[in-house]
């Protein structure tokens, strides 16, 4: 593309594309709704997390990040399946919800905190309840990024919406557990330790102050030419193109910009 | 706490600045939209944002240098102290005041999303410019948070 001819158009779009600010809040872009939560550890597994969920009609964007998770299991990392538990309080368990006494907060024991599984937070394929416990599709590993969108069924939006959706990853290093919790199997997969189902965070959604969520780091700075030279090329440019179209509407506002900014800008300059 | 309304200007004279206030909406892959790079551009207020006044994280943005000169709107916003006090003009005709609570400066490729724009008990800001320049790629690789919560409001 002629990049002197995309300039060249930015006035008109300046106008459309930006406006000084002057109207009452905005809604979301077509009906979004966002919800959010951070993730506070249980069972001591001072592990640390948020999650943040992007719903358009019934698709949604849910994005987590985690840290401080047991990091390996059998010599692999270690799977953290994670799930939305819908129907029950809507809350976290408490220390209380032990009710075997064994010091661990098992998964079932849980259950009336946060209710039954409404979707699983799976890195591919099948978000129901039946892949709640297919490990290959799991959070992997200590710490982890996930992000992905998918069709998120009725049951776990009502709940979400009703704020009783809880965000639970699972999975603790069975060495952080007492002794004889330790020697226990799992209450979900007999074939599996107490440590590998049990609940490691834990977080009810509730909907976000920002009626939509600005993904990634603010780019708040200009990327400066290194090599002028070559406008076609030089990270000036590239700033530009990454920007879309407020980068093209930039030539445009820009004028109404410098008119009622030429007194703060002074000001700034001088001290 | 108050009820809604669009943000019009900012005054924070502790480091010399009054700046109109652009809407900033978001970008096709949903990131924050932000003022041109020009020198003397604006700050702008992310519109799908609380207003500032309203309950929850009202997010201010503001470039900390331009494409031609390096003193951008917010060249100076990592000076602000805890404590020191600046203002928002909004549409109704309200001015409101916030104190600073704290600075915070983060890696850009570990921006801590909702420890910035996560819900709040309070009507509070979060003015954020970059910082980190590296000149080996002319780009910056963080990102500068002044946390505020609302003091007073005049009308």
């Amino acid at each position: 593309m002629n990049k002197k001819s995309a300039l060249l158009i930015a006035p008109a779009l300046a106008l459309a594309a930006m406006t000084f600010s002057s109207g009452a809040a905005m809604a979301a872009d077509n009906g979004t709704s966002t919800f959010e939560t951070n993730l506070g550890a249980i069972n001591g597994s001072n592990a640390t997390g948020s999650v943040w969920i992007t719903l358009t009609g019934d698709q949604a964007t849910v994005t987590e990040n985690v840290s401080g998770l047991a990091a390996t299991f059998n010599g692999a990392a270690y799977p953290h399946a994670q799930h939305i538990h819908i129907d029950g309080a809507g809350v976290c368990p408490a220390p209380s919800a032990d009710t075997s006494g064994d010091g661990v907060i098992s998964t079932t024991e849980g259950g009336p905190s946060y209710g039954k599984i409404g979707t699983t937070l799976s890195t591919s394929g099948d978000t129901s309840d039946k892949a709640a416990l297919d490990l290959a599709v799991a959070g992997m590993g200590a710490s982890y990024k996930y992000e992905r969108t998918f069709t998120m069924n009725a049951e776990t939006i009502a709940s979400m919406k009703a704020g009783k959706a809880v965000v639970v990853v699972h999975g603790l290093d069975p060495a952080t557990l007492p002794a004889a919790a330790q020697k226990e199997m799992s209450d979900l997969a007999p074939t599996l330790p107490l440590a590998a189902t049990s609940p490691a965070l834990c977080g009810t959604l509730a909907v976000s102050q920002m009626a939509a969520m600005p993904g990634g780091a603010p780019g708040t700075g200009v990327t400066t030419a290194l090599a002028p030279t070559n406008a076609s090329t030089s990270p000036d440019v590239a700033w530009f193109v990454g920007g879309g179209a407020l980068v093209l509407a930039a030539g445009g506002a820009l004028a109404l910009g410098r008119k009622r900014t030429v007194a703060a800008h002074k000001s700034t300059v001088a001290k | 706490m108050l009820a809604a309304s669009a943000p019009v200007s900012l005054s924070v004279p502790d480091i010399g600045l009054t700046t109109p206030l652009l809407s900033l909406g978001r970008d096709a892959k949903g990131e924050a939209e932000v003022p041109p790079g020009e020198a003397g551009s604006p700050a702008g207020w992310y519109k799908y944002s609380p207003t500032p006044g309203e309950q929850g994280p009202s997010v201010i943005l503001g470039h900390v240098n331009t494409t031609t000169i390096p003193e951008g709107v917010f060249y100076r916003l990592h000076e602000l102290k805890p404590g020191e006090q600046f203002s928002v003009s909004r549409a109704d005709g309200s001015v409101l005041v916030f104190g600073v609570d704290r600075t915070e400066i983060f890696q850009k490729a570990s921006f801590p999303t909702l420890a910035v724009y996560g819900n709040t008990d309070r009507a509070e800001i979060r003015l954020i410019t970059c910082g980190g320049y590296e000149p080996s790629t002319g780009e910056f690789v963080e990102n500068t948070v002044v946390y505020g919560h609302l003091l007073s409001s005049t009308k």
